[in-house]
């Protein structure tokens, strides 16, 4: 299992819930530590296959920069 | 805000005193035919947003829907459409279903500027939202079916909350708590986070809660009493407190209790999710399906903690659809939307009849107005373009005659046909615009344009075959089509 959005490998996609009912797990939900994804296995394929994703919507994390801030810290404010 | 202090009707009185919560509201539409609980077991994706797509083609009678039964999700249920159509907000401002919106228009214009806020204060205990408290081992999958709205976006959101926060510098000032609806992503079962647009009142809070290292606490309110998720989204200025807006809008009081970090919230919301921002910290938010149809990008965003999760028994999580129009965002917004606009205009040229801003909040926008010489609508659209709404949003803009509905389009669609020439278009070109509007040329610049297609007039050359018809009209002709829809309903019935 890699990460539908960024392929992040599995050591980075946690486990956040599964669904169940009498006990049977119906789907797991995961989230990607590294571009911040959430998908469940249950869904579409469009959704959470990354070859049958839409390009456009790949998150790459190691290009932080490309994603603007809407509120930058600080922080941010104070070192420049 | 201008408004004519008009009184509110026995009726709507009748139905703003027995609403205080989402439950009170579900059971009015319930008796009116506008609430149903889907019969069947959905999957969480895509069932959920099949179905919110499909009854959003009825703006005008579409209910409210509720999910019992979703896969996964044991016990757990959610609504969506609790606004979805503009006879569910006839019911809620004391109208028959079926009411134009042109009526509703003038109803929500009528009710501004009255009266004082209504607020009763419920003791903590005694609050329904207190019902359920959750302080450890805090999982919002245990409490919300959570799922994907939109199939390309980056997470789960929940969007039609509001939240409450204080400004941190002056935490004891109740006009300076702010209530609002931003888009919530969830990232993990005890974090979140939360877009503001950084001219909005809750990034103004972040802001200085970073800048001077103060906390700030904020509450999370999921399924709320119907007028505080109407006018939570209202632009109101900064030192004005929407929870008295919204009772004043109602004429009755809003129950407030206290949160368990000290926020003013609802009494009788379904869920109430405290948190602190982590001063600081971002995360990746987004793609997210946005009301101008199309997705928003990626961003860094700030970064909430869950902190309590209170909520009712058997708590209802309310979420809306949107994505392409025509979806529940458009009526939830869209007569707030208008009855600024048109208060505005109508200070300076009480010739303004109606505006019809419903569309994509109101990137485009429909203007009646009575000439008062040739050439009058266009001055008055140019006024509309630096009213504060008007000079990020009102991008293309239709004039039309005082004696045309702005809110039919097919009305509208005849005044455009007869009425315009080619001198009565006009584009402004790089002019400011929303960010978001996805056909800006670069974000946050864009076009005007300016459609005449009032009537004209003297000294402007007068076309041949100018003397309109004018069909008898008004009050009686409304009371007339009101009784051939309930003879058609007797008709269907017998």
């Amino acid at each position: 299992m890699s990460c539908p959005r960024c392929q992040a490998e599995e050591k980075h996609c946690r486990l956040e819930h599964e669904g169940r009912e009498a006990g049977e797990i119906i789907w797991k939900v995961f989230y990607c530590q590294r571009c911040a994804f959430t998908w469940r296995d249950s869904e579409p394929t469009e959704s959470i296959d990354y070859e049958k994703r839409d390009e456009w919507f790949q998150v790459d994390p190691d290009q932080p920069d490309q994603y603007p801030h809407n509120i930058p810290p600080a922080k941010l404010h104070k070192n420049k | 805000m201008a408004g004519k202090n008009k009184s509110i009707s026995s009726q709507a009185k009748a139905v703003a005193e027995r609403i205080h919560c989402l439950r009170d509201y579900l059971d009015l539409l319930s008796e009116h035919g506008q609430f149903i609980k889907w019969p069947e077991a959905v999957m969480p994706e895509p069932d959920i947003r099949k179905i919110a797509v499909a009854s959003g083609r009825d703006s005008m009678g579409a209910p409210a829907i509720m999910f019992d039964n979703i896969r996964g999700y044991p016990g757990r249920r959610m609504v969506f459409g609790v606004h979805g159509s503009f006879s569910n907000i006839a019911l809620l401002l004391g109208y028959p279903k079926g009411t134009s919106i042109k009526e509703l228009f003038y109803e929500l214009i009528g009710r501004w500027g009255s009266d004082k806020p209504l607020i009763d204060r419920i003791k903590a205990e005694d609050a329904p939202v207190n019902q359920n408290r959750i302080e450890s081992d805090i999982n919002l999958y245990d409490v919300i079916p959570l799922y994907r709205v939109n199939e390309s976006d980056g997470g789960f959101y929940i969007g039609k909350a509001n939240i409450v926060s204080r400004d941190p510098l002056d935490p004891e000032n109740f006009d300076k708590q702010n209530v609002g609806i931003y888009r919530i992503q969830v990232h993990g079962p005890d974090q979140f986070s939360l877009l503001s647009v950084p001219s909005h009142d809750m990034a103004h809070m972040i802001r200085a809660a970073e800048a001077e290292d103060l906390p700030l606490k904020i509450a999370v309110m999921i399924g709320n009493h119907p007028a505080m998720a109407m006018f939570a989204a209202t632009p109101i200025n900064y030192d004005e407190s929407e929870y008295g807006y919204a009772s004043q809008m109602m004429g009755s009081p809003i129950q407030l209790t206290t949160s368990g970090n000290g926020l003013d919230i609802q009494a009788g919301a379904e869920i109430v999710i405290e948190a602190e921002l982590i001063n600081n910290k971002r995360t990746l938010e987004g793609p997210f399906g946005e009301f101008p149809g199309s997705y928003s990008g990626v961003r860094h965003v700030p970064l909430f903690k869950i902190t309590a999760i209170s909520h009712r028994d058997n708590p209802i999580f309310e979420n809306i659809y949107i994505g392409r129009g025509w979806t529940e965002h458009d009526t939830l917004i869209g007569l707030n939307t208008c009855a600024p606009v048109y208060s505005q205009l109508k200070e300076s040229f009480p010739e303004v009849v109606a505006v019809n801003a419903l569309y994509q909040h109101g990137l485009t926008g429909i203007i009646s107005v009575k000439n008062r010489f040739a050439g009058f609508a266009k001055s008055v659209a140019l006024r509309a373009l630096s009213t504060p709404h008007g000079l990020m949003y009102l991008k293309n803009l239709i004039m039309v005659d005082e004696f045309v509905d702005p809110f039919d389009l097919n009305e509208v669609m005849w005044a455009l046909s007869t009425r315009t020439r080619a001198s009565d278009i006009h584009v402004i070109p790089n002019m400011p615009l929303v960010l978001i509007d996805p056909a800006a040329e670069v974000p946050g610049k864009g076009h005007r344009l300016i459609i005449d297609a009032t009537s004209f007039m003297a000294p402007d050359p007068v076309g041949a075959d100018s003397k309109l018809v004018m069909p008898p009209s008004g009050a009686e002709i409304d009371e007339l089509a009101r009784m051939v829809q309930e003879l058609q309903r007797r008709a269907e019935k017998s």
